[in-house]
């Protein structure tokens, strides 16, 4: 049958309209925050890079909740870590996201400023008593009221450092520094001594290094960036004093974990922050190094570590809100991180699970001692990381203290252009 | 097939009363819509992958769209904003550069490895094959292996300790870190526009050397009298295909100096600022649209500007 030219125009045009009438989704609905209802129905869980390594176990928590509620059915999905919030925000706007989101605290803010996620206070508070206070509390964003998704596991780590470099310095190798004081001192020491050629530090202060610092990041009313002040300034000004003496690596301007992490591998930087997973990376990859490597706790002035946080969101949208409910609880509940935590270096987020045998008892082993160590300052640790900063502002705040280190700029202007920009991007986050 | 056979032109129009014309004009009732079922797959790719894309990106570039709120119309207030974006004008400067630096020696280099690959002389295969590798390499094992050489303790800078230069801060100072991407693009680059080139020497009569030749004329004065005129065609294409390639670089510089472009962004290019203003869940969508509108913009008036000089020469 022939088909006119005008009917295939019309097509045309209209395939290249629809899309458009269906761009710009994004939701004010925020969704019911009625979690009532039997649990049942199919729900798709979304993690983030974790189906390589530990399959059977989350095949395993699926076919238990399933046994548990008859009727519902898990499908489980898995990201990689590289892109995981294109992949959301794709997810978001193309209403395709997953029931239940494995998310951290700053991918939790923009979804639930954009309605996708559910708050928990309204539909899941029963369970609140079940986590440490703080943890709970990590997945809420200044300036809305609500909590927007269970904490899931928490990391932190020790600083790894190298005790033949610090013995070729004259330095002791069984006394690393324990304050920013010594930490400046020592480096400084290490690099004289190395003639600029081994750096002790391979990357510049990020949000959490002035948060462990005791620089104010944020104002009370979270409505704006404060880590401009003196102290700010002052960590700033020892960064910079650093670099010039190559105690903080040449490339550290352009420095990502990983290169970092490379760099201390080979003995060209002396400390490295890490975590127990590490260990085993430096017994294979650097044995030379594992012999001589050396632990000891993240430098903090506030008596407080970093920690990392993950969570379990609940798609606000979702059509099977207990069933999805019901299923980021389970996971997230004490007795399953317990089971997680005892098959990966990472530690539950439930009230108590810290002060079980497994995280307080010696056995001889590093890896016991770094997790023990790590379980005990987890208890007093800090999220720095405020959930509003944003990844453009992490490269604002970048890109001003490489303009300090490399004398562009006085530590005081780039930390003042630093909270501008964020200010500023905060803004238009709305 | 049937419709190569149809008459064109008024008389086919008319129809004809011949009996031995009748399934001919059968087949021509067919014929407005056949060509347009043929193009409709192509069509539809284009439309959905390169036309809804574009219109998509200009709409957004005058609203304030972020990824996860629809936006507004905000009419030229982001292009307004680009004039006072430190980081934008850094990006064009850097991309502007690039094309300066790295179109020069894309036209110039692959064509002078054309000459030397040219000839039939026993084990120039494997010369060929060895240049054309990196083009086939994937980016980012190529970016790293860069990286890896070039690092501060690399075997570049082992090498330049060794005869007393001393390291040197390729992937440390912006500008050596600009021009190592280049580098890295122009190595690269050099296989693919290499097999244009020598496309295009086959072409070229041997008379002409010879000519050339006899009227006492060397190497090198046949290489600008002949070889050079014979091939400008194609260093036109290839100008204009590395200056487009080269305005939008993105990989090289990305995987050199890292995602936050180099020390302070001092090496971010106009596409790695729309990738980091655009992307995320706080990527502002209208912002890094408006953006996007003025790369192509710039590549536009690139290609008018090669194609331009190319008939100025003709002329």
């Amino acid at each position: 049958m022939p088909i006119s030219r005008r009917a295939l125009a019309a097509t045309a045009v209209a395939a290249l309209v629809l899309p458009l009438s269906a761009c710009g989704s994004g939701s004010d609905d925020g969704g019911s925050s009625d979690a009532s209802g039997k649990v049942e129905g199919n729900i798709t869980f979304q993690t983030w890079n974790l189906r390589a390594n530990f399959k059977s176990y989350f095949e395993g928590v699926i076919a238990d909740f399933e046994k548990q509620y008859p009727g519902t059915h898990v499908k489980w999905v898995d990201q990689p870590a590289e892109g995981y919030p294109d992949k959301i925000s794709a997810d978001a706007a193309g209403g395709t996201l997953p029931d239940v989101v494995n998310v951290s605290p700053d991918l939790v803010a923009p979804l639930a400023k954009a309605g996708f996620a559910l708050d928990l206070d309204k539909s899941a508070a029963k369970y609140k008593k079940e986590y440490l206070a703080g943890a709970w509390a990590s997945h809420q964003i200044p300036g809305m009221s609500g909590t927007y998704a269970f904490p899931w596991y928490l990391n932190t780590g020790p600083l790894f450092y190298n005790k033949s470099l610090f013995k070729e310095a004259g330095l002791d190798p069984e006394q690393p520094p324990k304050t920013y004081d010594e930490l400046f001192t020592d480096a400084l020491e290490l690099a004289k001594k190395s003639d600029g050629k081994v750096a002790t530090l391979a990357n510049v202060p990020t949000v959490e290094d002035f948060g462990r610092y005791g620089v104010e990041l944020m104002n009370k009313e979270g409505t704006g960036f404060a880590f401009n002040d003196a102290k700010g300034v002052e960590l700033l000004t020892k960064y910079k004093e650093l670099y010039d003496a190559k105690a903080l690596d040449p490339q550290a301007l352009t420095a990502t974990p990983e290169s970092s992490g490379k760099k201390f591998l080979t003995g060209a930087v002396a400390m490295n922050p890490g975590s127990a997973l590490d260990l085993g990376n430096f017994k294979k990859q650097a044995p030379n190094l594992y012999k001589n490597i050396g632990i000891t706790d993240q430098i903090t002035s506030t008596g407080h570590v970093n920690m990392y946080v993950m969570g379990l969101m609940v798609n606000a949208q979702t059509k099977k809100k207990p069933a999805a409910i019901a299923f980021a609880h389970y996971v997230t509940d004490a007795e399953h991180q317990m089971s997680f935590a005892k098959k990966v270096a990472i530690f539950p987020s439930t009230a108590g699970s810290l002060d079980d045998p497994y995280f307080t008892k010696e056995d001889g082993t590093d890896e016991t001692r770094v997790r023990i160590a790590a379980a005990k300052s987890l208890k007093t640790a800090v999220n720095y990381t405020p959930v509003l900063f944003s990844d453009q502002m992490k490269t604002a705040l970048r890109n001003e203290v490489a303009k300090a280190l490399q004398g562009k700029e006085s530590p005081q202007d780039a930390l003042d252009n630093a909270v501008k920009a964020c200010d500023t991007l905060l803004q238009q986050q709305g | 097939m049937a419709s190569s056979t149809v008459p064109t032109g008024s008389r086919a129009r008319r129809g004809s009363r011949a009996p031995e014309d009748r399934p001919v004009r059968r087949v021509r009732r067919q014929l407005p819509s056949s060509p347009w079922l043929f193009a409709a797959p192509g069509l539809l790719i284009t439309g959905v992958f390169v036309l809804y894309p574009f219109v998509s990106t200009v709409i957004n570039s005058f609203t304030d769209r972020r990824t996860l709120i629809p936006g507004k119309f905000v009419g030229l207030a982001n292009f307004r904003e680009l004039l006072d974006d430190d980081m934008f004008w850094i990006g064009l400067r850097n991309s502007t550069l690039y094309v300066l630096g790295v179109v020069p020696a894309l036209v110039i280099l692959p064509l002078l490895l054309a000459l030397l690959v040219q000839k039939n002389i026993p084990g120039i295969t494997f010369f060929r094959s060895a240049f054309y590798t990196p083009v086939v390499a994937s980016i980012v094992v190529v970016g790293l292996i860069w990286v890896w050489l070039l690092d501060e303790r690399g075997l570049i800078n082992s090498l330049l300790e060794i005869i007393g230069v001393g390291r040197v801060g390729f992937l440390s100072d912006q500008w050596l870190l600009l021009v190592s991407a280049m580098a890295v693009t122009v190595w690269k680059g050099l296989g693919y526009y290499m097999i244009i080139y020598l496309a295009a020497l086959a072409n070229v009569p041997r008379e002409l050397h010879e000519a050339a030749a006899v009227d006492g004329a060397g190497a090198i004065r046949r290489f600008v009298t002949v070889t050079v005129p014979a091939v400008r065609s194609t260093m036109v294409l290839v100008g204009a295909l590395s200056s487009v390639a080269a305005f939008k670089v993105f990989s090289e510089v990305y995987l050199m100096a890292g995602p936050s472009g180099g020390p302070a962004g001092e090496d971010t290019t106009l596409v790695m600022l729309v990738q980091r203003t655009g992307t995320g869940l706080t990527g502002r969508v209208g912002y890094a649209s408006a953006i996007s509108v003025v790369v192509f913009v710039v590549t536009v008036v690139l290609m008018l500007l090669v194609l331009r000089a190319d008939r100025k020469d003709e002329s």
